[in-house]
C-alpha cells in the first residue's frame, strides 16, 4: 500500500479531456469506462485483444501511425483523438473495403443474426459501389451435419473471434484458420463435421461473431423472423445451478398467438454472472417448450386402469380428495411431498407449505437434495 | 448440505461464480466441471490460464484434468483416505494457520489427532495417488492464500458423502481459506434450483430459511404465520420415504420429478408405487413416475411462468413468463395454492410475487428481496437482509456464520459395497453436457441426441478385451439388484476395474443398477459406487454412435 507508485494517480487526455486510468487498461477500455464510443469488430472484453480488424484506430499525438486502441495500452500523458478527420477517413475507406467483401442482401443477412458490420457501413456510409463486389475465396463446410452451427463463408471477415473464443473461453480449440491467403477460412482440423470434433455445441462462436458469419442452424432452417422484430424475455436458465441469465427471443404471434419461443441469445458480456456465456443446454435446448409431447389436459385414472382427460376442476378435487383421504385413514404421517430442485423457490415454499400447514406432515423433499 | 450446515453453519457455496477467475489455487474433486457445470468450467480455465494452479481429484481422467497442473486418480469411494492424508500433511508439517485456528475453530485438536494415523505413504497404498503428489496438494492448498475448493455429486453421493464434507471442511478450517474472496468451499449444485429449494424449506427437518421444524420458536413463528399447529417430529427424507412407499408412506404427491428414473435401486420403488393407495404426478409431460398415478397435473415450464431460481452461488435471479402454457396447463404455484383451497387451506395468493414476499418476511437473510427489486437491480446472493442491503458475495468475512467452525474428526469407512468375485468391477454414475436428468426435456432435442443418441457405459480397454468386449458392442451391465442393456465405449478416462455410465436414459436406467443404501446422515444413495459385472451381448456393433468424445480411447494400444 505504501508503494508510491500505486497511489498516484495515472492521467491522459482523451478527446481533450483528462482522464484518470488504471495500470494495464488499453485505451479502449478507458474510453469505454468514459462513455466515448469507438467503433469495433474483432474485440471481445472476453477474449485477449488481437488487434487485426483496425476499425478500432485512433491517433496518438507523436506516434507516425495510427494505433489500435483494443490493443494499445495506456500510459500516462497520452494524448489521443477517437473521432479526428484522419480517424474517419481511415475508418470510412476501411469499412468500404470490408463492404465490398460482403455481403449487401440486408433481409437474408438479417436472418443470420444481428450484423455489426453491416450496421457499421451504413453508418458511415461507407459502401463505394465504384468498388465493386467481390465474391470470396474462402470454403465453407456445406456438408456439416451438426445440428446447430451453420458457417457462411461470404460474410466471413477473418476477425477470428470465434476462433479465439474457442480457443480462450471454450478452450476446446474446434475450429481454426485454415488455409492461405485469399482462400484462409474457418475451419476444422482436416475440414471434419463439427460433431465429430472436440466441439462441445456451446455457440459461443455464434454469440461472438460480428458478421452473422456464424449462425444458428434452425431459426434459419425454420425461416424465421430476423432477431429485431423478436420480443426479449430476460429470464433465467432451467437446466443446472450456474443459473445462466439469457434472453428468450419469442415471436408473439407464434403458436396461435400464445407466443413461441425461437431462439435463445445471452446477454452482453460484463453484464451478467455467466459474461455472455451459455452451454449447448442453455443456448439450443428450447425446443421441449413446444413439444407436441408437452401435457397439455389434467388426467385422472378410470376404473379399466387407463387415463381419461378430464376439467381441472374435477382432477383437483380428486387429487385433495385422495390425499385427504389416506389422511384420514393412516395419518398425516403416511403422506409424501416430493417437490423440485427443477421448479421456483416460489413453488418449494408452497409444496412445504401444503404438506405441512394443510396436510399435517413433515414428510416433505426436494428431489436431489444434494 | 447437513455437512456444511453443521462445520459452516449455511450450506451453500461460500464465494461467488465470478471470484473463480481471481483464484489461485482451485481444489476440484468429485465434479466433472465441464460436463455438469460449463458455464462454471469456463471459469476455471479462464483462471488456469491465468496461471492459477488446478488440483483435479478424480478416480476419471475427465476434460479438467488433461488441463490440471496435477490429477490425483483415486480408486472410487477413498477420498477420506486422500484428504486426511493431506490434512496429516498440513498438521505435520506445521502449515496450518494458528492464528485463524485460534480464533475461528473449534475442534483442531480432535482433528490432528484423528488424522496422524493417515500418513501420505499409507494413502497411496489405499488410495492409489503417489504420496508426493498428495504432499504436494496438500502444500500447495495450504500455502495459496486464494484458494478454493469446489465438489459437487462424486462427493456427497456415497455412503460417506457427508465424512467427505467434514473431511473437506477440516482444509478449509485449518488453513483460514475462509471468508476472503476466492477462498472457500463450494458445493456446486446439481439441478437450477436445488438451492432454491432447500432455501424454501422443502425438506423434512427444515422450515424456510433452514429454521429447524423441532425448534420451537421457529415452529411457533410459523403457527402465527400459518395460523394452524404445526408436527414438530422431523419428517422422513426422500431416500427413507421412497424406502417406506407402498408401506408406511400410502399417499403420494411428487411435482417436476420422474422418481422412477431418478432413485436408486428403483426396481424396489416400482414395487411400491404399485401399493400406494393415491399418487398425484404434477409435470409437464407424461413421465415414467406418470405410469402409476390417479391423477396426472399438466404445469407449465420454466418459460411459461414467473418465479424465481436460486443458483450456486445463493443468487436468487428471476423467472419471467414469456409465453403462454401449452393447452390447459398451468403453472405449479397456481396449481398449489388451487389444491390446498381444495383441501382445506385458506390462501390468499394471487401472484409469485406474493408468494416469494410471504416466505422473505419471516427469513432475515431473505428479508430485503422481492420480485420487484430483482427485475430492478437484476439478481442478488443472500444473505441479503434489507431492502438496501447490496446482496452477500462471499460468506463468513470477519465471522463464521456459525460463531466457530467445527472440524468434526472422520474416519474412513469403505464404501457399502465392494467389488467382489461376482461382480468385480465398480460402477459409478454421473451426469454428461448434452442430456440433464431423466432426460424428459433434453432427449426431445434433436440436437443433442444427435450428440448422444444412446446408453452407454465406459470401460478400461484391458477390463473389456478381457471380456471379448469391442467399441461399440453391445453390453449387458448387471449389479445385484438388476441389469441394463447399453453400449460399450473404449474409454481411457475410467481405471482398470471401474466402469461409468451416465444415468439419463429411460430404456437403460442406470438407477436400476444402484444401491439405494445410504449416508447416515443425509440418507443420500450410493450413486457413486457399487460392484457390478458386464458381458458382451451378441448384437451387430456400432462403433459410431457417440462422435466426437472426448471420453472414447481412440487408440487403445497407443
Ligand atoms: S460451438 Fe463452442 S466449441 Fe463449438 S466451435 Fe463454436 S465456440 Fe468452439
Ligand atoms: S446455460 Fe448451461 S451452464 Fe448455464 S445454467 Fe444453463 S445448463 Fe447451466
Ligand atoms: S477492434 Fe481493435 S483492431 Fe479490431
Amino acid at each position: 500500500m505504501n508503494d508510491p507508485n500505486r497511489s498516484r494517480v495515472l492521467t491522459l487526455t482523451l478527446d481533450g479531456l483528462e482522464v484518470p486510468f488504471s495500470e494495464g487498461e488499453t485505451l479502449l477500455d478507458v474510453a469505454k469506462r468514459v462513455g466515448v464510443t469507438i467503433p469495433t469488430l474483432c474485440h471481445d472484453p472476453r477474449l485477449e485483444p488481437a488487434g487485426v480488424c483496425r476499425t478500432c484506430l485512433v491517433e496518438v499525438e507523436g506516434w507516425r501511425r495510427l494505433a489500435p486502441s483494443c490493443a494499445t495500452q495506456a500510459t500516462a500523458g497520452m494524448r489521443v483523438t477517437t473521432d479526428s478527420a484522419r480517424v474517419e477517413r481511415h475508418r470510412k475507406g476501411l469499412l468500404g473495403l470490408y463492404a465490398t467483401d460482403h455481403p449487401g442482401d440486408r433481409a437474408a443477412a438479417e436472418r443470420r443474426g444481428p450484423d455489426e458490420l453491416l450496421a457499421m457501413i451504413d453508418r458511415y456510409g461507407a459502401r463505394d459501389e465504384a468498388l465493386g463486389a467481390l465474391s470470396s475465396l474462402r470454403a465453407g463446410r456445406p456438408k456439416d451435419a451438426n445440428p446447430y452451427i451453420d458457417f457462411d463463408p461470404e460474410a466471413c471477415i477473418l476477425c477470428e473471434r470465434c476462433v479465439r473464443y474457442c480457443d480462450e473461453v471454450e478452450a476446446v480449440s474446434a475450429i481454426t484458420l485454415a488455409g492461405r491467403g485469399a482462400r484462409t477460412t474457418i475451419s476444422t482440423a482436416d475440414g471434419i463435421g463439427l460433431l465429430d470434433s472436440s466441439c462441445e455445441l456451446c455457440g459461443g462462436c455464434v454469440d461472438t461473431c460480428p458478421t452473422g458469419a456464424m449462425a444458428e442452424k434452425l431459426p434459419l432452417t425454420r425461416g424465421l423472423r430476423a432477431e429485431r422484430e423478436l420480443a426479449k424475455v430476460r429470464t433465467t436458465c432451467n437446466f443446472c445451478g450456474v443459473g445462466c441469465q439469457l434472453d428468450l427471443n419469442v415471436d408473439p404471434g407464434g403458436r396461435d398467438g400464445r407466443g413461441q419461443v425461437v431462439k435463445v441469445t445471452s446477454p452482453a458480456p460484463g453484464t451478467t454472472t455467466n459474461d455472455g456465456n451459455l452451454c449447448v443446454k442453455g443456448r439450443f435446448a428450447y425446443d421441449f417448450l413446444h413439444h407436441a409431447d408437452r401435457l397439455t389436459a389434467p388426467l385422472v385414472r378410470g376404473a379399466d386402469g387407463q387415463l381419461y382427460p378430464t376439467t381441472w376442476d374435477d382432477a383437483l378435487s380428486r387429487a385433495a380428495q385422495g390425499l385427504l383421504g389416506v389422511k384420514e385413514r393412516h395419518g398425516a404421517d403416511a403422506l409424501g411431498f416430493v417437490s423440485s430442485s427443477r421448479c421456483t423457490v416460489e413453488e418449494n415454499y408452497l409444496v412445504q407449505k401444503l404438506a405441512r400447514a394443510v396436510f399435517g406432515t413433515n414428510n416433505v423433499h426436494q428431489c436431489a437434495a444434494t | 448440505m447437513a455437512g456444511l450446515v453443521t462445520t459452516f453453519g449455511a450450506g451453500a457455496m461460500t464465494n461467488s461464480i465470478g471470484e473463480i477467475r481471481e483464484a489461485d489455487c482451485l481444489f476440484v474433486i468429485g465434479s466433472n466441471t465441464t460436463e455438469a457445470h460449463p458455464i462454471i468450467a469456463m471459469e476455471m480455465k479462464r483462471a488456469v490460464r491465468r496461471g492459477a494452479t488446478l488440483i483435479v481429484a478424480d478416480p476419471r481422467a475427465i476434460w479438467l484434468s488433461s488441463i490440471a497442473t496435477r490429477h490425483l486418480q483415486l480408486r472410487p469411494g477413498t477420498d477420506v483416505w486422500l484428504l486426511n492424508a493431506m490434512a496429516h500433511v498440513i498438521v505435520t508439517e506445521g502449515l496450518w494457520d494458528r492464528a485463524f485456528v485460534e480464533t475461528h475453530v473449534e475442534g483442531f485438536e480432535d482433528v490432528a489427532a484423528a488424522v496422524a494415523a493417515y500418513t501420505p505413504e499409507e494413502a497411496e497404498r489405499v488410495t492409489g495417488v503417489a504420496a508426493e503428489d498428495i504432499r504436494w496438494a496438500a502444500r500447495t492448498y495450504a500455502q495459496t492464500p486464494k484458494a478454493g475448493i469446489y465438489y459437487t455429486l462424486g462427493i456427497t453421493e456415497h455412503s460417506h458423502g457427508t465424512d467427505n464434507v467434514y473431511a473437506l471442511a477440516n482444509l478449509v478450517l485449518m488453513t483460514g481459506h475462509l471468508g476472503r474472496a476466492s477462498a472457500g468451499m463450494n458445493p456446486l449444485r446439481g439441478q437450477n434450483n436445488v438451492q432454491g429449494a432447500n432455501d424454501a424449506g422443502a425438506s423434512p427437518i427444515f422450515l424456510p430459511g433452514y429454521q429447524r421444524v423441532d425448534d420451537p420458536e421457529a415452529r411457533a413463528r410459523y403457527e402465527r404465520a400459518w395460523g394452524v399447529p404445526l408436527s414438530p417430529t422431523p419428517g422422513m427424507n426422500l431416500n427413507v420415504m421412497m424406502k417406506r412407499v407402498g408401506s408406511d408412506i400410502r399417499g403420494l404427491f411428487v411435482m417436476g420429478e420422474d422418481i422412477v428414473m431418478s432413485e436408486p435401486n428403483v426396481a424396489r420403488l416400482e414395487e411400491g408405487l404399485n401399493r400406494v393407495e393415491f399418487l398425484v404426478v404434477q409435470d409437464i409431460f407424461l413421465n415414467e413416475t406418470a405410469r402409476f398415478a390417479d391423477v396426472i397435473l399438466p404445469a407449465a415450464a420454466f418459460a411459461e411462468k414467473d418465479g424465481t431460481f436460486t443458483n450456486s452461488e445463493r443468487r436468487v435471479q428471476l423467472v419471467r413468463k414469456a409465453v403462454e402454457p401449452p393447452g390447459e396447463a398451468r403453472a405449479d404455484w397456481e396449481i398449489l395454492v388451487e389444491l390446498a383451497r381444495r383441501s382445506g387451506g385458506a390462501w390468499a395468493l394471487s401472484s409469485a410475487a406474493e408468494v416469494y414476499d410471504e416466505m422473505a418476511k419471516d427469513v432475515p437473510r431473505f428479508a430485503g428481496l422481492s420480485h420487484a427489486r430483482l427485475a430492478r437491480e437484476g439478481g442478488l446472493q443472500w444473505p441479503c437482509p434489507t431492502p438496501t442491503h447490496p446482496g452477500t458475495r462471499f460468506l463468513h468475512e470477519g465471522r463464521i456464520l456459525r460463531g466457530k467452525g467445527l472440524m468434526v474428526p472422520v474416519a474412513y469407512r469403505q464404501s457399502l459395497e465392494l467389488a467382489d468375485e461376482l461382480y468385480p468391477l465398480v460402477l459409478s454414475t454421473g451426469r454428461t453436457l448434452y442430456h440433464y436428468n431423466a432426460a424428459t426435456q433434453t432427449r426431445r432435442e434433436s440436437g443433442l441426441a444427435a450428440k448422444q443418441q444412446e446408453a452407454w457405459v465406459e470401460l478400461h480397454p484391458a477390463d473389456a478385451k478381457r471380456r471379448g468386449i469391442g467399441d461399440g458392442d453391445q453390453v449387458e451391465v448387471r449389479t445385484r439388484r438388476g441389469a441394463v442393456t447399453v453400449r460399450a465405449v473404449w474409454s481411457r478416462q475410467v481405471r482398470r476395474g471401474a466402469i461409468w455410465m451416465p444415468f439419463h436414459f429411460a430404456e437403460a436406467r442406470a438407477n436400476l443398477l444402484t444401491n439405494d443404501a445410504g449416508d447416515p446422515v443425509t440418507q443420500t444413495a450410493e450413486y457413486k459406487v457399487c460392484a457390478a459385472d458386464v458381458r458382451r451381448l451378441d448384437a451387430p456393433p456400432s462403433p459410431s454412435f457417440l462422435p466426437g468424445s472426448f471420453y472414447r480411447d481412440r487408440d487403445p494400444e497407443g
